[in-house]
């Protein structure tokens, strides 16, 4: 499982902008091979996005999405989980 | 030798270049863009004769531009300019030229070896679009590879990978009657409330050309004609991913994000699969007119 802090410490790579209620996530790099290499998250990827920080832990943020999108916690654990391996894993290859 | 300046007009911005040792000359690309004398140009090249040694020597590069056949130029960052590199791009090992940019992005030094006959040739590629590139970063606008044709009323453009049928594209549409507006590299920016194409130099002689911006087209071979709009998000990151830009620097990318942002709130972004004749045209007609 990807754990919170490793995704804080790759956030700084990576430069983001608002559009509408969606995220997009554009990588820092040295060197052309990853230029074209961004993505965007949608309302909810953005929540949880810009609710990873230093202090943050994993049943806090998995509280806070519960209470702002109204969906039943199993449910949500077991998205939580997955979008952050997801983002962590796309975070690491993009920042290779 | 009397030591003349140059001035050109690239997509409405005024460029000087200044001599300062040897006479300089220009691609043939170039020649359609010379214009009078500017009083106050957007920026000023100065032309400097050898390659200096030593420069850069002691900090790693922030941006290579290079991929497994070529190396285009190394960039590295200084408390207040940006240095360049500029490589052979018939022997990589070998340095064409070195160029200093300012931290305004209004002054350019470039030093150049000097050609047989002792002339200097600063905007030698790819020098020219790398100071095209870098003139657009503070100036409201992006530099984008991509076709543009201009029927006199819109201008489409149509934006993909290599090989995705830009030049193609542009072609049919220029046999129905349309002006190329170019079909690999383009400058749009932001004049008054609106959203221009302009075309750039290339390495072939052609006029300035501009074109109002109405739709982008973000285009692939198919085997038959299919269209989406992309808006949000999406759109914005679609577009920004063909344009040109080097994305080692948090100010450049806010830059170019923010920019994008505005050309696709008011332009039309669609993905466009497509047949290569003519049925291509009907197709987006009806479209945009639905």
């Amino acid at each position: 499982m990807t754990n919170l802090s490793e995704i804080v410490n790759l956030k700084k790579h990576f430069v983001t902008r608002v559009v509408g209620d969606e995220l997009i996530i554009v990588p820092l790099t040295g060197n052309v091979a990853q230029m074209n290499a961004l993505f965007t998250l949608n309302e909810t990827g953005k929540f949880i996005w810009e609710n990873i920080h230093d202090s943050q832990t994993f049943d806090n943020l998995l509280n806070s999405l519960v209470s702002e999108f109204d969906i039943d916690s199993e449910s949500a654990q077991k998205d939580l989980n997955a979008f952050l391996d997801k983002l962590g894993s796309t975070l690491k290859k993009q920042n290779s | 030798m009397t030591l003349k300046n140059i001035f050109l007009n690239i997509a409405g911005y005024s460029i000087e270049l200044i001599p300062q040792t040897l006479p300089i000359e220009i691609e043939t690309g170039y020649k359609y863009f010379v214009t009078g004398k500017i009083n106050k140009p957007d920026i000023t090249i100065q032309c400097f004769e050898g390659i200096p040694e030593g420069l850069f020597t002691d900090i790693k590069p922030v941006f290579e531009a290079e991929n497994d056949d070529q190396r285009f130029y190394s960039i590295y960052e200084t408390k207040d300019s940006l240095g360049f590199i500029i490589y052979n791009q018939q022997n990589k090992t070998e340095i064409q030229q070195i160029a200093i940019l300012s931290a305004d992005f209004k002054h350019w030094q470039i030093y150049s070896t000097a050609t047989p006959q002792g002339r200097l040739i600063p905007l030698s590629f790819p020098m020219g679009p790398i100071v095209m590139q870098y003139l657009t970063i503070k100036n409201d606008a992006v530099m984008i590879h991509a076709s543009c044709v201009y029927d006199g009323e819109k201008g489409r453009v149509f934006t993909g990978f290599s090989g995705n049928g830009k030049s193609t594209m542009s072609q049919i549409w220029a046999s129905d009657g349309d002006l190329i507006i170019n079909d690999d590299r383009l400058i749009i920016r932001k004049e008054g409330t609106g959203f221009f194409v302009h075309n750039t130099p290339m390495y072939y002689p052609d006029i300035p050309k501009k074109a109002p911006l109405s739709s982008i087209y973000l285009i692939s071979h198919a085997p038959e004609n299919r269209i989406k709009k992309v808006t949000g998000a999406v759109a914005v990151s679609r577009v920004l991913a063909f344009c040109i830009q080097n994305n080692f620097n948090e100010y450049i990318i806010d830059n170019n994000l923010e920019f994008i942002s505005g050309i696709c709130t008011k332009t039309p972004v669609s993905d466009l699969g497509f047949v290569p004749d003519r049925s291509v045209i009907d197709f987006v007609l009806n479209y945009e007119d639905k």
